[in-house]
């Protein structure tokens, strides 16, 4: 008894010295210590964890030079390359309506708060000719690569001409409105359109935010990766580009599988007067890779996270309950600003669905409050603050239509009474009484869709199934993968499945095209019929009125007829309803931790032109970087 | 002398059978070994293919978001459907994965192109065989010790082991996680909640890191080994139970043979079917331990398997599945042959 109890004793403490010892066998930790610090190990878990008393040596970021983000990166980085669009590469790229300018930059800057652009690597405003077929703009003469040399007109000119010919997604998603890109003298860069029969632009509008939503690259860079590729187009896209040059102000210092790290360039152009006048505040940006938005959340709770790009379901506990110093853009619901408008469309092909009055009877009995209470837990505004559109809530795409020109489209949900008026008129009604309502002698019944797991929207879905049966509508719920889901719902050039009568999808956000480009895939017919349609208007709805309209709308320059054109189309997207809005949702969700940084951006802040709230690192919102203060 | 001459020709013989035997008995097990290597080397080629939907889609997704024409997001489709080979007949795929297999490449990963797979794979790992092979250790060995101590010594220490071993093993590996998370991480942070290492630090040989390495080890380690021990436990003191009481055991008790020696005994016949279980278990441990992962955001292969699941990574799948083919082949195959040594009964049963 007394031997078998010292063995078993002897074993466990065995057991615990290599539970302890093995961490160490991983690649990129280092051997073991000695047997001492082992027991010492396992001994003393009665600490603080180590990060904290841990004096701070070079190999520690120091917490008040970093400034940690989540909900950004989700998994390992997989390469550096910029023209490049799947190298998951969260801090340092992404070519956007906002563009990520941590480390690459766009010759402008693209503010959502005023719908403009402000010069970055460019010098003053762009300029349109006369005809609007070309747009002219200038390269300031401090901008600098991070090998010293100066960025020029040639760069800009040579980055597209690479992007055409290697079919980049931005190449050939910009060729049938970009003709060329020249650089008339090192500092001037001219942006020749596609021309349409008549000699007009095929589309200024996007020719125009190609300045803020693409980096400029290189010349001398792209020659060397151009030199490594071959002139593959695969290799050239599949180079991790470890040696890329870039302009930003930041750049890698650190990246594996558990977290990645940028480090500030002391050196940067932005520094001169003619930019910022001066370096951003952290020399880190961090970003640990949490697994999911539970781990997020807490490391956020913890401190360990400054700024939050995720949801955060019911964030106001964390000031009002935690009292924590967290905060969000605005201190009350919706706490951010919405920008894109996540929508169910309705297949225009299932039996009634082709009726517009009964779209419209089960766009009229959704519970829209419920929705945002429940799935944004209020971070979105409701449909009585902002009622519903084509436009986003922020005040500029507001003021872009007509609100009492659509007002008596209008519908503020819930309200079963009329929806049930407009099925009777509809000519839907239950003939053999057994609750539900027939249609062409079939009965209404419907499955209402959107991706497993994506709870939000998953519980939007099921708010919407429940307003079928208040009005005798029958909608049942179903939730494929993600990877199922978006093959079905993307193939446009067949009638939607079974099972797909009325499915979620998102909408664009802010960006320079908008709201134009958000419009058109929502209701364009062009993108029906192909094969895999990643822009929008998934129901297929079609009409010819509507198409007319935003074909026009990008060679319109005078703001009365633009806000009569939309208006318009505001009207027929309520009178038709091929799809309807579930909610407003922020470009990027933006929550801060005021423990170790302040001066983030808030509603009101005093800054000029405003900082949005996008994290400190898309379009504008790099200005915040500049602003940010240490609380000690 | 000639009768002396006769035992060496008996002796002789008897090992050349036995020889002969086990010749016969690692030629069968060999056999079946490459027979199954074939049907799963061929099951872990087709079944990821057999789920709906389209991984090129996904990446088009991806790479889709922002752009304005119709057409240029179809020539990017067909760029990469011709990149991954996903538009070639099942068939020719086939022949040039296993072509490439052969040469140890397994292209490029879907879900996280374009880092080859196996760089996927080499980044993860390391840490999930840190983390799975101790804990099959440490949870294997304390839990047989445990059982084994609750089959000899009965009484308490038995009433109480039993009840907290079969509390502890039935409860999902996710609470036992979360418990440990909120407990030691949230409440008493003596841990951190998150991470392989310190959110503030770079890996490098010095004491700060490698201790901040120890403290995020604990709980996903425990997390594991908590659970194992306790149905290591229940298994190895049901087999010891069952050994105490054979024939044997009453013989040698009657021969006044020592305790000592016949426990002895007792642990060598009820272990047999303990190692095969922790033969399969240090096999399949390369599929990573999901669940801890996710909790502690603990990084290794359980995650990126999923995420390579449910972004249709046919490669990386594949050669993950074939990672642990090949490593559960391989150890029952090693087991086996030890066995035929070992256990004498088996190979005569399977010789017959």
């Amino acid at each position: 008894m007394k031997r078998s109890s010292l063995v078993f004793s002897l074993l466990v403490v065995l057991s615990m010295l290599l539970a302890a010892c093995q961490p160490a066998a991983t690649p990129t930790q280092a051997p073991a210590e000695p047997a001492a610090t082992e027991v010492q190990a396992t001994e003393a878990p009665a600490t603080e964890p180590a990060a904290t008393e841990a004096p701070a040596d070079a190999n520690a970021l120091p917490r008040n030079e970093t400034l940690y983000f989540n909900g950004q990166q989700w998994g390992a980085v997989a390469c550096w390359n910029p023209y490049s669009s799947s190298c998951n590469n969260a801090l340092g790229i992404a070519q956007q309506d906002n563009a990520r300018v941590t480390m690459f930059e766009t010759p402008y800057l693209y503010n959502m708060l005023d719908g403009k652009v402000y010069p970055l690597l460019a010098d003053g405003p762009y300029t349109w000719n006369d005809a609007q077929t070309e747009l002219t703009f200038k390269i300031k003469a401090a901008a600098k690569w991070s090998d010293g040399t100066p960025v020029t007109a040639e760069d800009v000119a040579y980055t597209w001409a690479s992007h055409v010919k290697y079919n980049t997604p931005t190449g050939s998603g910009n060729k049938d409105y970009i003709d060329t890109i020249e650089a008339v003298d090192p500092q001037t860069v001219v942006i020749k359109a596609k021309l349409d029969a008549d000699g007009k632009a095929v589309n200024p509008l996007i020719v125009g935010a190609y300045v803020s939503t693409n980096y400029v690259i290189q010349k001398a860079w792209t020659e060397t990766l151009e030199a490594r590729a071959g002139g593959d187009a695969a290799k050239f896209l599949a180079d991790t580009a470890e040696d890329v040059v870039y302009s930003g102000p930041y750049h890698k210092f650190f990246a594996d599988e558990t977290k990645v790290v940028f480090v500030r360039d002391d050196n940067y152009w932005g520094q001169d007067a003619s930019m910022w006048g001066k370096l951003p505040a952290p020399k880190y940006l961090a970003h640990t890779i949490f697994k999911d938005n539970a781990a997020g959340f807490t490391a956020l709770k913890a401190g360990e996270v400054d700024v939050s790009q995720q949801f955060n379901a019911n964030i106001q506990d964390l000031w009002l309950k935690d009292n924590l110093p967290i905060s969000t853009y605005l201190p009350d619901a919706p706490y951010g600003i919405g920008a894109s408008l996540p929508t169910a469309f309705f297949n225009l092909k299932s039996n009634g669905l082709d009726n517009v009055n009964i779209r419209k009877a089960i766009a009229m009995a959704v519970d829209y409050d419920t929705i945002i209470a429940n799935a944004m837990t209020n971070q979105s505004a409701t449909f009585t603050q902002v009622p519903r559109s084509l436009m986003n809530p922020t005040a500029g795409e507001q003021a872009m239509y007509d609100h009492d020109t659509v007002k008596d489209l209008q519908w503020a949900g819930k309200d079963y009474e009329g929806a049930k008026a407009l099925l009777d008129e509809a000519g839907a009604k239950d003939t053999d009484g057994d609750g539900w309502r027939e249609y062409n002698g079939k009965k209404l019944s419907y499955v209402a869709t959107c991706p497993n797991g994506w709870s939000d929207w998953q519980a939007a879905i099921e708010v919407v199934a429940a307003a079928g049966k208040e009005i005798g509508i029958e909608i049942t719920t179903n939730y494929p993968e993600w990877s199922v889901y978006q093959t079905v719902v993307t193939k446009s050039d067949a009638p939607l499945p079974e099972g797909y009568d009325i499915f979620m999808m998102w909408s664009d956000g802010a960006g320079p095209t908008q709201p134009w480009s958000r419009i058109r895939k929502l209701m364009s017919s062009e993108f029906n019929g192909m094969a895999s349609n990643w822009n929008g208007n998934w129901g297929q709805y079609a009409n010819p009125a509507a198409d007319e309209i935003i074909k026009a709308i990008p060679g319109e320059t005078d703001p009365a007829k633009l806000k009569e054109m939309y208006t318009e189309l505001v009207k027929i997207y309520l009178t038709d309803v091929p799809s309807f809005t579930l909610m407003y949702r922020p470009q990027s969700f933006h929550a801060v931790n005021e423990s170790v940084w302040t001066n983030f951006p808030h509603d009101g802040d005093g800054t000029n032109p405003p900082v949005p709230p996008l994290d400190l690192t898309d379009g504008w919102s790099i200005a915040g970087l500049y602003n940010l203060t240490l609380v000690k | 002398m000639f009768r002396q001459s006769r035992d060496m020709a008996v002796h002789y013989l008897n090992v050349r059978c036995r020889v002969k035997g086990y010749w016969k008995y690692f030629l069968n097990k060999l056999g079946w070994f490459l027979i199954t290597f074939v049907f799963a080397f061929l099951l872990n080629f087709i079944l990821p293919r057999l789920m709906p939907g389209d991984p090129v889609a996904a990446i088009v997704s991806r790479l889709a978001q922002g752009m304005s024409n119709a057409s240029g997001v179809q020539a990017i489709y067909q760029q990469y459907a011709d990149l991954f080979g996903t538009n070639k007949p099942m068939l020719e795929q086939f022949f040039l994965y296993m072509r490439n297999v052969v040469h140890g490449d397994f292209g490029l990963s879907f879900s996280q192109y374009p880092r080859p797979v196996s760089e996927v794979l080499k980044a993860s790992i390391g840490w999930t065989i840190a983390l799975q092979f101790p804990a099959i250790i440490v949870g294997w060995l304390i839990g047989n010790t445990l059982g084994a101590l609750a089959a000899y010594l009965k009484g308490s220490f038995d009433k109480i082991l039993m009840p907290v071993s079969i509390f502890i093993s039935n409860l999902p590996q996710f609470g036992m996680a979360v418990i440990l998370l909120v407990v030691f991480a949230v409440n008493l942070k003596w841990f951190p909640t998150s991470g392989g290492y310190g959110f503030d630090l770079l890996p490098s040989f010095t004491w700060p890191f490698i201790w901040s390495v120890i403290t995020h080890y604990q709980l996903p380690f425990w997390s594991i080994v908590l659970i194992a021990i306790g149905g290591q436990a229940i298994g190895m003191r049901s087999m010891a139970i069952y050994e105490l009481n054979a024939d044997y055991v009453k013989y040698s008790r009657f021969m006044g043979i020592k305790d000592r020696k016949i426990i002895g005994y007792v642990f060598r016949n009820a272990m047999l079917p303990q190692i095969t279980g922790l033969a399969l278990s240090i096999g399949t441990m390369v599929g990573g331990a999901l669940v801890a992962e996710i909790i502690f955001s603990y990084p290794g292969l359980g995650t990126t398997l999923l995420n390579g699941v449910m972004g249709q990574d046919y490669p990386l799948i594949s050669a993950s599945t074939l990672i642990i083919t090949v490593m559960v082949l391989t150890a029952n195959f090693l087991l086996e042959i030890l066995y035929g040594i070992i256990d004498p009964r088996i190979k005569a049963a399977q010789a017959d």
